[in-house]
């Protein structure tokens, strides 16, 4: 019984670790390449998962659909931000602080709008997949498991992206040097644009997969955000493997520690381990100084 | 210059004295329940533009009132002390408490300093609602916090239950937490921090220890910011571990950053323009206030990086521009 019950946090563990691991990979991202502290990526996450509201539960589309036009959407919206709100204000004296607080006011602004055109309800999204797959007593809802499939493609093709296509060489040239990338004829500015739309997309993805296990409200982002921050700070900013490791660990510690003990003693535990490893490695698991 | 500064002299006693005199005008007990609040955001704007000014943006200070707040409330209310001792220990704690974190973190720069910063405010969170309950009182926090009282050989006295006479607490503390600022602003310890500000490695070029000064420069800000988090407390009554999470720190910075940073004025024009429009005006647009709320940060933001406080000269290059302008 109790090597069935460790499969199973385990499984739950890579599921909330691969959620993790995308918001965090989009924040790591915008940040490596505009350094910008994204306040407003969990709304891009709850976004999401209202794209796939609508479109499953509302017009009855089918899951992969909803992800696709989640990326899509979530990620246009994103390059329509960097495009009108973030890029002018990079060129102005104490960017970081500044785009900081924009991002901080867009937050609020699509938290509001949010609740003004969905309504402050928790929304449930119809499930695609029902029932079960019994695995010698670890039991896993399908679901549950394409939602892991889906999220481990997700992160290969954005790692095969960006390290095997003359974008993504570009987005890394980027993030270690502007001005070496600029002058070796990178279009900066379009490079900024794509990775702020990139880094959306992934957390609409992320909330657009979420939907149907988790409900949807307008209130995702907060704590979402606050998740994803743990992870990039875990596992090193600006690096997405780093991002992949750090989001695995922050599932596990949940998924196991909720097996031994209350929630809050987890945090608290999460917290104290985290702030332990930031000491001796301030770069983060992955990270490089 | 002489006379600018003259006028400028003249404009803030007489914005002081209106300030003084707003209960002639009206005494409805809201109005002054508001100007109270930002009073104490003002204080806390402050504190968090001295950090600001050394180049780094604490997430945590919000827990920093916090520690401030609980200090206070609890030597009030557990050990019976009298708020006016009570509140300058509130200030040591937090002052204290920031050497602490400063001295483990400040080795960190820009974003891997406010990432740390944003978990020991969440590590505070944490412990303060759920843990040693039966002190901090959990997630409901602590209620019943009184208002000081003071008694000066029975020639002065009132307990504070007026709003109006808090008010003038407030007010006589603002003044003094400006004038602090102002005065290290002008100083030699302010002329370092600036350099720290623009460039670390230039300051420290010059024999500055950037690591002390920034420590110290932190530790100032978290004095003031738990010189706010006791007033709030015995203010507003009840405090709760939420009042001073991530999300608490968030609204201050934006009044920093819409006000302008730098100066001690931008800080003090930002709460007070901020705080007055959503309390007076947007309160009873429901939930538009946030959103327009937002709105109107990011627009500022966007248009005026630099604060409101550099309105003169964005309205002086607009008409520049405009066909048969100056």
């Amino acid at each position: 019984m109790e090597i069935t019950l460790l499969f199973q946090g385990g499984l739950n563990g890579v599921m909330l670790g691969l959620n993790y691991a995308l918001i965090a990979l989009g924040l790591s991202l915008i940040f490596g390449i505009m350094g910008i502290v994204n306040f407003a990526h969990g709304e891009m996450y709850m976004l999401g998962g209202y794209v796939s509201y609508f479109l499953i539960g509302r017009f009855g589309f089918d899951f992969f659909t909803s992800i696709i036009a989640a990326i899509v959407i979530i990620g246009l919206l994103g390059m329509l931000f960097e495009k009108s709100i973030f890029r002018p204000l990079t060129t102005r004296p104490r960017e970081a602080l500044t785009s900081l607080i924009a991002a901080v006011g867009l937050a609020w602004v699509l938290q509001m709008l949010a609740v003004i055109c969905f309504g402050d309800l928790d929304r449930n999204v119809p499930s695609t997949f029902k029932g079960i797959i019994n695995m010698g007593g670890v039991v896993i809802t399908k679901e549950r498991l394409v939602t892991i499939i889906i999220g481990i493609v997700l992160v290969l093709l954005l790692n095969l992206f960006l390290l095997r296509t003359r974008m993504g060489n570009a987005i890394r040239a980027v993030a270690q040097d502007k001005e070496a990338a600029a002058l070796q004829g990178v279009q900066v500015s379009r490079i900024s644009a794509l990775s702020f739309g990139i880094g959306c997309a992934l957390a609409g993805a992320a909330g657009a997969l979420m939907a149907p296990i988790f409900s949807v409200s307008p209130f995702l982002g907060g704590e979402v955000i606050l998740k994803a921050f743990l992870v990039v700070i875990l596992g090193g900013m600006g690096s997405i493997p780093g991002a992949m490791l750090g989001g695995l660990v922050l599932g596990f510690i949940e998924s196991f520690g909720s097996l031994f003990f209350a929630v809050p003693t987890v945090s608290a535990i999460t917290f104290v381990l985290i702030i332990v490893i930031l000491i001796i490695r301030p770069q983060g698991l992955l990270g490089h100084e | 210059m002489n006379k600018r500064r003259r006028v400028t002299y003249i404009g803030c006693s007489a914005f002081l004295a209106f300030l003084f005199l707003i209960p002639l005008i009206t005494r409805e007990p809201y109005v002054f329940h508001i100007l109270c609040l930002i009073g104490i955001n003002i204080i806390f704007a402050c504190s968090l533009n001295t950090i600001l000014n050394i180049g780094e943006l604490n997430l945590a200070h919000a827990a920093f009132m916090g520690i401030g707040a609980y200090t206070s409330t609890l030597l009030v209310m557990k050990l019976s002390f009298p708020f006016w001792f009570a509140m300058p220990l509130a200030m040591v704690a937090s002052a204290i408490v920031s050497l602490a974190l400063g001295i483990l973190t400040l080795r960190f720069k820009g974003a891997y300093f406010l990432l740390f910063t944003f978990l020991f405010a969440e590590l505070v969170r944490i412990l303060l609602s759920n843990f040693w309950i039966d002190i901090f009182g959990g997630i409901p926090g602590l209620i019943n916090i009184p208002r000081p009282t003071i008694n000066i050989f029975g020639l002065f006295r009132t307990n504070f239950k007026s709003n109006i006479d808090f008010y003038y607490l407030i007010m006589v503390l603002v003044i003094f937490t400006i004038f602090v600022m102002r005065r290290i602003d002008a100083s030699r310890l302010g002329m370092i921090f600036r350099a720290i500000s623009q460039s670390e490695s230039l300051a420290e070029s010059t024999g500055i220890s950037a690591m002390r000064f920034k420590i110290l420069g932190c530790a100032i800000g978290c004095c003031f910011g738990g010189l706010a988090g006791s007033l709030y407390a015995h203010f507003v009554g009840i405090i709760t571990p939420q009042d001073f999470s991530i999300h608490a720190v968030l609204a201050p910075v934006a009044y920093v950053v819409v006000g302008g940073m730098g100066s001690i004025f931008g800080p003090v024009l930002g709460t007070t323009f901020l705080m007055v429009l959503s309390n007076f005006y947007l309160r009873q647009l429901g939930l538009y206030e946030l959103l327009i709320y937002g709105v109107i940060i990011v627009v500022i933001i966007r248009f005026m990086p630099e604060g409101l406080i550099s309105l003169p000269r964005v309205v002086a290059s607009w008409s520049k521009k405009l066909p048969g302008g100056g």
